[in-house]
């Protein structure tokens, strides 16, 4: 919970993304639970008919259809003229939004961290099965023209495909400091307007916005994303270790609260804590959203292979 | 309630109030701590502060309870007190009955089987007192102090004005009852010579007359923890600034059997027989049957039952208190109910008596016990001890002209042979003859023999034991004759002496006296008896071998003749030359008292057997008498000695011992009904009751107490709030 003075950062993609775990992966595949349009030739099934070998209905020809798809067999039988549709096997956009705001750079081990090795992790395997990728940091420090760090709104790298691509990839999330306060609606919103196509949309954050997760969420579950949510907390912010009488600053809002850390008011925060992650949890299932809470002492590869392929992200 | 020291307690306060709310403040500056939300820690105290009631309150129940800790120890500080009694520096004269009444085992009032001595109860309450006495200021303000005075007969100043608390502790416990009577009045002017005295100073120059008051405040606070069955109250003259509190205990409904009287005599015409009187009294309203047992030398030799009616209750009315102001209505008096009981007993010899009260054993009934369930609550007068002197006659030889009064009188005292009637012709020669020793007593009338002291013929006592009248010797057992003189009146006598007891010199007017003065080097041994205008009238004289009694005028020459004075005199003065200088009651002692004997001037190694056995040392006088006193138990006290014996003392050739029994026998002691209200001759004083609060409570060591609990308490909770 506590904002750590020198948080570890990863300065090689190698860091974020070692060579075992890298094997591992390459057995994976994003998958969706709705069949989406592509938007380019790929590995996956797409709404659309299209040229593959995988036969997928008949239709009457009408005039100007390619005569080459016309299925002679049936013309001979019933002497009427009628088309051979294939199924068409397209690309899958994988969106990933990482919360790069101050409050995800608390805790030991690190949220951004964690939500940097998944992000790299999730983006490789989009990459290596030739699916769009796209990355979005909410939030984050970023150089201004005077050389000092501003906040900005959001950044993000987009379209990439293919595993030449996973530099440009690993460029970004390397790049990316986390800062500055984030705000979830006004991103989530510039997300949805700039979106192409549909895909699978993974969040990550911790979920903590003063405005509200709501209408961020409901933006991006709106413009036909397949949206999966994955709350990333701190050990320290599941079991507070602090004690004695404190003055808690807000690392993003500077906001101060008065208080004395006495045992029931430590129940009373856990109790609020789980309340507030059993509200977020109904309402993702309203919304047909996958949320999984994970803390940020969790290994990387544990996430990938255990929980998110039991959530259906990836097989 | 007041404060000894509210100044202390004040600036400790103005120094320790700010400085603990300084303290919470700087308690209250937090550490900073940067965490990634506070989203949920609002959410979690909102709803804290929603759930619990008295937020304010709670926000500072820590505050609240140390200033609330920190109050009691500065009202601890500030040492308050619940006036009771007292005011600040008091003087208390505490007074306490340790006489033989004070022995009664109806002291607890509430528990009556407990069987606490009424001493007992009086020290706790002493206690009580003392506990409640306020201790020195901490800024010198002066504390309580106390005086102990423990008094029967006598009374004792066990110490005079302390402050010492464990002192006037160790010196209650101490005390320890006696056998003795009570009498107030001495304890009293003790007490009251011991407190300060209103100075007024009339500083006329300085234009202002100051008063000092060198007792702190108000008067003398005496308090007397007493049972109230004090004869001599009625004497004692309380100022109106003395305060008497009389702490009573023991039950006013307490009864007593005791003896209050016993007597042994011999016949008179055959002195073997002896005839031993005892009276008993009770002081209970039942009728009550005792057997009275009598032992002679620890042989129990006669029981008999005596049967006592009930006391009654004698209404005085129109009875006037000692406070003429506030007339008392109709007085309750019980009158105790005495019925006595005679033995006949036949002993030639010595003997020592002993008689005792045997009640009859009867179990405490149940439920409440009023006094007269009760068994008889004191012991002391159960038992009385007499000394019966061996029977004997005494053989009397007179040197007289012819006294017809004086030879009637004599021959009339049942003596062992004829009385010896020598003419002062043939005085002399019988005074030097071998004869003289056969006689228990000489009586000389108008003579006396004369020996040559250089070169003059003096006048001097014979040897062995006389009765001299009208003649006086030289000294050095003598007196000086200065020659005739003429009518004198008795001036003062010793009304106390065996022979003068019965014998009132009041209506005495010698006709023709002698002039006379006892010689300055003359000492104790020679004791002027009464006394006249021109001299002695009547003296005592011993040395080792000689004692008289010596008139020093011709009772014919005065009208002492006719009174019927003059026999007893001569009665008492012939028994107690011839029991060799022995009052006839001299074997009887009252607890209380001293007792004085009077021993042969050669006595050595003298030593004293009490009751217990106990041991001690005497040393005799010049005058021949030795001293022990004042005696405190009843019993029977065994004087030893080396030397000659005594005419009636019994010997066994080299030791010779006395015996003398020392009785309670007091009618107003056995009475033990706990008075309500104790009558001095200026005020009447009610009692307090028993759980009176006695003065002063100290607070401070219950705030003390009360701090530290708050402090648990806001430790606890502090622990509470912390605790993960």
């Amino acid at each position: 919970m506590i904002k750590l003075t020198t948080p570890t950062r990863p300065t090689r993609l190698d860091e974020l993304l070692d060579a075992r775990f890298v094997a591992r992966l390459s057995a994976l595949d994003l998958t969706s639970r709705k069949v989406l349009a592509g938007k380019m030739k790929g590995e996956r099934r797409s709404k659309r008919r299209g040229e593959s070998v995988e036969f997928a209905d008949h239709r009457q020809y009408v005039v100007g259809d390619d005569l080459r798809h016309i299925d002679w067999n049936i013309f001979g039988r019933l002497d009427r003229l009628f088309l051979k549709l294939f199924l068409e096997e397209e690309d899958l956009a994988l969106h990933i939004v990482i919360d790069a705001s101050a409050s995800s750079d608390c805790g030991e081990p690190s949220k951004f961290l964690l939500m940097q090795r998944l992000c790299v992790a999730l983006g490789y395997i989009g990459l290596v099965n030739l699916h769009r990728v796209s990355v979005t940091a909410i939030a984050g420090l970023a150089l201004g023209p005077d050389g000092q760090p501003t906040p900005q709104l959001m950044s993000s790298v987009r379209d990439l495909r293919g595993g030449r691509r996973l530099a440009d990839l690993g460029r970004f999330m390397l790049q990316l400091t986390p800062g500055g306060p984030a705000s979830f609606t006004e991103a989530c919103k510039r997300i949805a307007i700039a979106r192409r196509g549909k895909g699978v949309m993974l969040v990550m954050s911790d979920f903590f916005h003063k405005e509200g997760y709501e209408t961020g969420l409901r933006l991006l579950v709106g413009r036909g994303f397949d949206v999966y949510a994955l709350q990333v907390l701190s050990p320290q912010e599941l079991e507070p270790d602090i004690a004695g009488d404190l003055r808690l600053k807000d690392c993003e809002d500077a906001d101060l609260t008065d208080l004395t850390i006495t045992a029931p008011l430590l129940k009373k925060y856990k109790q609020t804590l789980a309340a507030y992650c059993s509200r977020l949890r109904d309402f993702c299932a309203a919304r047909e959203i996958i949320m999984q809470t994970i803390p940020s002492s969790v290994q990387p590869d544990v996430v990938v292979l255990d929980y998110l392929r039991r959530k259906g992200l990836v097989q | 309630m007041t404060f000894l020291t509210p100044l202390l307690a004040g600036i400790a306060a103005a120094v320790a109030v700010p400085t603990l709310l300084i303290l919470y403040f700087l308690k209250l500056r937090r550490r900073d701590v940067e965490v990634s939300t506070t989203l949920l820690w609002k959410q979690a105290i909102q709803d804290m502060q929603a759930n619990a009631p008295f937020q304010r309150l709670r926000r500072n129940i820590l505050l609240l309870l140390q200033l609330l800790a920190l109050a009691g120890a500065l009202l601890a500080l500030a040492q308050p007190e619940i006036r009771g009694e007292l005011t600040p520096g008091q003087e208390l004269v505490l007074i306490i009955d340790r006489s033989a009444s004070m022995q009664s085992t109806d002291g607890s009032p509430d528990d009556p089987r407990a069987r606490q001595t009424r001493l007992d109860r009086a020290k706790a309450q002493a206690l009580e007192m003392v506990d409640a006495m306020k201790e020195p200021g901490l800024l010198g303000s002066a504390g309580d102090r106390a005086m102990l005075i423990a008094f029967d007969t006598s009374a004792d100043i066990l110490t005079t004005f302390t402050a010492s608390k464990a002192e006037l502790r160790r010196l209650i416990n101490d005390i320890s009852a006696t056998d003795s009577p009570s009498s107030f009045a001495e304890a009293f002017k003790l007490a009251k010579a011991h407190l300060r005295r209103r100075i007024h100073i009339d500083d006329r120059e300085g234009g202002k007359a100051v008063t000092f008051d060198e007792q702190t405040e108000g008067g003398a606070l005496v308090h007397l923890f007493s049972d109230g069955r004090i004869p001599d109250l009625s004497t004692i003259r309380a100022q109106r600034e003395d305060q008497v509190v009389y702490h009573r205990v023991g039950r006013s409904d307490a009864w007593n059997l005791g003896i209050v009287s016993v007597r042994a005599e011999r016949d008179f015409n055959t002195p073997s027989s002896v005839s031993v009187f005892v009276a008993v009294q009770s002081t209970s309203r039942r009728a009550r049957t005792v057997d009275v047992q009598l032992s002679l030398d620890g042989r129990v030799v006669a029981v008999r039952p005596v049967e006592l009616p009930a006391a009654q209750t004698v209404t005085a009315a129109g009875a006037t208190g000692p406070d003429a102001a506030a007339p008392t209505d109709a007085v309750q008096t019980l009158v105790p109910s005495v019925r006595g009981a005679v033995f006949e007993l036949s002993r030639a010899e010595g003997a020592s008596i002993t008689v005792q009260l045997r009640h009859p054993d009867v179990g405490l009934p149940e439920g409440t016990l009023t006094g007269e369930d009760l068994p008889d609550p004191l012991g002391v007068d159960d038992v009385a001890y007499v000394i019966l002197p061996p029977a004997r006659r005494l053989s009397i030889a007179m040197v007289s002209e012819g006294n017809f009064f004086l030879t009637r009188l004599l021959r009339s005292m049942n003596l062992a042979r004829p009385l010896q009637v020598v003419p002062p012709s043939q005085a002399q020669a019988f005074i030097e003859s071998k004869d003289l020793a056969t006689y228990d007593l000489v009586v000389l009338d108008r003579w006396l023999p004369t020996r040559t002291v250089d070169g003059t013929p003096t006048l001097t006592l014979p040897p062995g034991r006389s009765l001299v009248l009208g003649a006086i010797p030289a000294p050095p057992l003598g007196l000086t004759d200065q020659g005739e003189a003429g009518a004198t009146v008795a001036l003062n006598w010793r009304r106390d002496h065996p022979t003068l007891r019965a014998a009132s010199l009041e209506n005495l007017i010698v006709n023709k006296g002698r002039k006379s003065v006892l010689p300055d080097n003359v000492g104790g041994a020679t004791v002027v008896l009464a006394e006249g205008q021109d001299g002695p009238l009547i003296i005592e004289a011993a040395d080792i071998t000689r004692s008289a009694i010596i008139t020093t005028f011709d009772p014919v020459q005065s009208n002492w003749v006719f009174q019927s004075g003059y026999p007893l005199f001569l009665v008492k003065a012939v028994e107690y030359l011839s029991r060799g200088g022995i009052g006839e009651d001299a074997l009887t002692v009252r607890p209380g008292s001293t007792l004085t004997q009077r021993l042969p001037q050669d006595a050595r190694e003298i030593s004293m057997t009490l009751p217990d056995s106990a041991r001690v040392p005497l040393v005799q006088s010049d005058a021949g008498d030795v001293n022990f006193g004042p005696v405190a138990d009843v019993g029977i006290y065994t004087l030893a000695w080396q030397g000659t014996p005594g005419p009636q003392d019994a010997t066994d050739g080299t030791t010779n011992r006395r015996t003398v029994a020392a009785n309670l026998a007091d009618p107003a002691e056995s009475d033990l009904a706990s008075a309500d209200s104790i009558a001095l001759a200026s005020k009447v004083v009610q009692a307090q009751g028993d759980a009176q609060p006695l003065g002063a409570r100290r607070l401070w060591p219950w705030l003390v107490l009360v701090a530290l609990a708050v402090l648990m308490i806001e430790w606890w909770v502090y622990n509470r709030r912390v605790a993960f």
